[in-house]
């Protein structure tokens, strides 16, 4: 009796375990036969294994959208290295000089990430970056440009994408970091500082090494979503500047091309799965103290 | 302290609240140009006016829009926390399969890129003959927002004390009662946690909506992406947005000023301290 019941505990796995295979294995499934041509959203098309637009993606000599990859990644490594750096030590404020009232400055700084992120962006685009935005108001205004004469990178270019990115996830990043920060066993600080280390040293040798954890989740948290983003090129990239995700979004749109598509959500979804892989074995020592990971 | 480190202490405190007003720029510069009487989001504002609310509210496209986004949100919001508390009942089993791997799948939904999955729940629907609709574009939330909830959920069902449940059953619950009596009261905070950021998860979402919705019956972003393409619609959208930018923020204050409240009355702290608490939630709220 009792033994069944504990069996029964575990079958509750089950729907949200279906929901999974059904909602999110079965499209990687059906994007992998789309990629080979074992399938095809084209009528009357002859449905034959074929590996002629993988070959094309990643051998021929000059491909686009693996010219557009490349630029995509160099674009989300730079993002959460800044955000990471950035957040550094707005997480270190909170965690060792703000006292009393950490949590609530904390909410202050992740509370945008809870509001519309197409907004926030619309904003950026439409009212601060824009050739008579608030930025080139201002700039108007103290003289530093010549009145009607925006700065041309502000927007559509490397800059803006980067800016709206790095604003994007900035609070997001500073979590982690605080987390492990919070947690941090003092006494080791103490230990530093009574032995006679600098307060540089005592930072670069005990609390800059044990909040690795966090840097590195942090870095995680942007690089996943990053590496597939398509909505912020839309309003503050140009032609040049639209990403991996872009490319992608092309292929279902309005002259699709569903078997080329596939090719490129499938690179996205390996190149996103080696990263975290990649990154998640930094993360180990902060993964087993998280519950998901059970040892019975 | 030395003063090297008061230094430090007033550049980092300078640092942090200058990142706080570029994080709140954006959204302040919506709260005020939403009450700019010109169409036109640009400085100087010469007058401020109401009207984009009423336009907003008199554009049946947009209403509807945001009513089928808060209907999707709502139904994610419950039915992946719904899933969120099975998931979590199954991981916390004594005995279960493969629990690496179910670990695993549970949470894969965190690292696939949205677009992927967007492009590949459209092939989806085309392969099972279905045409698009807006229950896909909740299935599709479910899928995303579930992780969330089984991090917020799992943890405070494992933190349970199992002498709670153990002295219900003693006292003749038998497992369904005492779960609803017991471990569902007790779960309640990171229920209502869940719910919020399913909620919001789904309400937020771009990418899979506007690959599924039909043509015609848009969620709020997707209406907002094609409006805010549109120079004669911004203004009523800038108007919705700022209404849900300081409905989230307040909500956000209230959530924060609960908190301390609750950690007020559990920590028994001297009438001096509860009054910083007060003032501090009084920032929270003014902010």
């Amino acid at each position: 009796m009792r033994r069944r019941l504990r069996i029964g505990r575990g079958a509750f796995v089950a729907p949200p375990l279906g929901i999974v295979l059904l909602l999110l294995l079965g499209p990687i499934v059906l994007l992998t036969l789309y990629s080979v041509n074992l399938r095809t959203n084209i009528p009357f098309a002859p449905t034959v294994f074929s590996s002629s637009n993988w070959k094309d993606f990643l051998t021929s000599h000059t491909n686009p959208f693996r010219d557009r990859f490349f630029y995509s990644m160099k674009i989300t490594l730079l993002v959460s290295l800044a955000t990471v750096i950035a957040a550094y030590p707005l997480a270190y404020f909170l965690a060792f000089v703000a006292g009393r009232f950490r949590y609530t400055l904390l909410l202050l700084l992740i509370a945008p990430f809870f509001t519309s992120y197409l907004l926030r962006i619309v904003a950026w685009s439409d009212m601060i970056l824009n050739n008579n935005g608030i930025v080139n108001q201002a700039l108007w205004a103290v003289h530093l440009r010549p009145s009607g004469s925006g700065v041309g990178w502000l927007l559509y270019s490397n800059f803006s994408i980067f800016l709206v990115l790095f604003y994007a996830w900035i609070p997001f990043v500073s979590l982690p970091i605080f987390a492990v920060l919070e947690n941090m066993d003092h006494s080791l600080v103490e230990a530093a500082t009574d032995l006679g280390a600098s307060r540089f040293k005592t930072f670069w040798t005990v609390t800059f090494p044990l909040s690795l954890p966090g840097v590195i989740a942090g870095f995680v948290f942007v690089l996943i979503p990053t590496t597939g983003e398509f909505i912020a090129p839309l309003y503050v990239g140009g032609p040049g500047n639209q990403l991996f995700g872009n490319s992608i979004q092309s292929f279902f749109g309005d002259s699709p091309n569903w078997n080329y598509g596939a090719v490129l959500a499938i690179s996205l979804i390996v190149v996103v799965l080696v990263l975290v892989m990649l990154f998640g074995r930094f993360l180990n020592t902060d993964l087993r103290r998280q519950p998901v990971e059970v040892e019975r | 302290m030395s003063a090297g480190g008061r230094v430090g202490r007033v550049a980092i405190r300078a640092y942090f609240w200058l990142f706080v007003v570029f994080l709140f720029a954006p959204l302040v510069a919506l709260l005020v140009f939403a009450f700019n009487r010109s169409p036109s989001p640009t400085l100087p504002i010469k007058a401020f006016s109401t009207q984009w609310f009423h336009r907003a509210f008199a554009d049946t496209g947009l209403t509807a829009a945001l009513v089928r986004s808060i209907e999707i949100a709502t139904a994610t919001g419950l039915f992946a926390t719904g899933l969120g508390i099975m998931a979590s009942l199954g991981l916390t089993a004594r005995r279960l399969r493969l629990r690496a791997v179910v670990v695993s799948v549970l949470l894969l939904p965190l690292v696939v890129p949205y677009i992927s999955l967007a492009v590949g729940l459209l092939i989806l629907l085309n392969q099972m003959g279905v045409r698009l609709s807006l229950w896909a574009v909740f299935l599709g939330h479910v899928v995303i927002a579930m992780p969330f909830s089984i991090l917020v959920v799992l943890p405070r069902l494992r933190s349970l004390d199992p002498s709670m449940i153990e002295a219900a059953k003693d006292l003749g619950s038998g497992e369904v009662s005492a779960f609803g009596r017991v471990t569902l009261p007790l779960l309640t905070p990171s229920l209502v946690s869940s719910f919020l950021i399913c909620f919001i998860t789904s309400f937020d979402e771009f990418a899979i909506a506007s690959f599924l919705a039909p043509p015609g019956s848009p969620t709020y972003p997707v209406f907002l992406y094609a409006g805010s393409r549109s120079p004669g619609l911004l203004p009523e959208l800038i108007a919705v947005g700022s209404i849900i930018i300081a409905g989230s923020l307040l909500l956000i204050a209230l959530a924060e000023g609960g908190r301390r409240w609750v950690e007020r009355r559990l920590q028994g702290l001297s009438a001096e301290e509860a009054q910083a608490v007060l003032e501090g939630s009084g920032l929270a709220v003014e902010i």
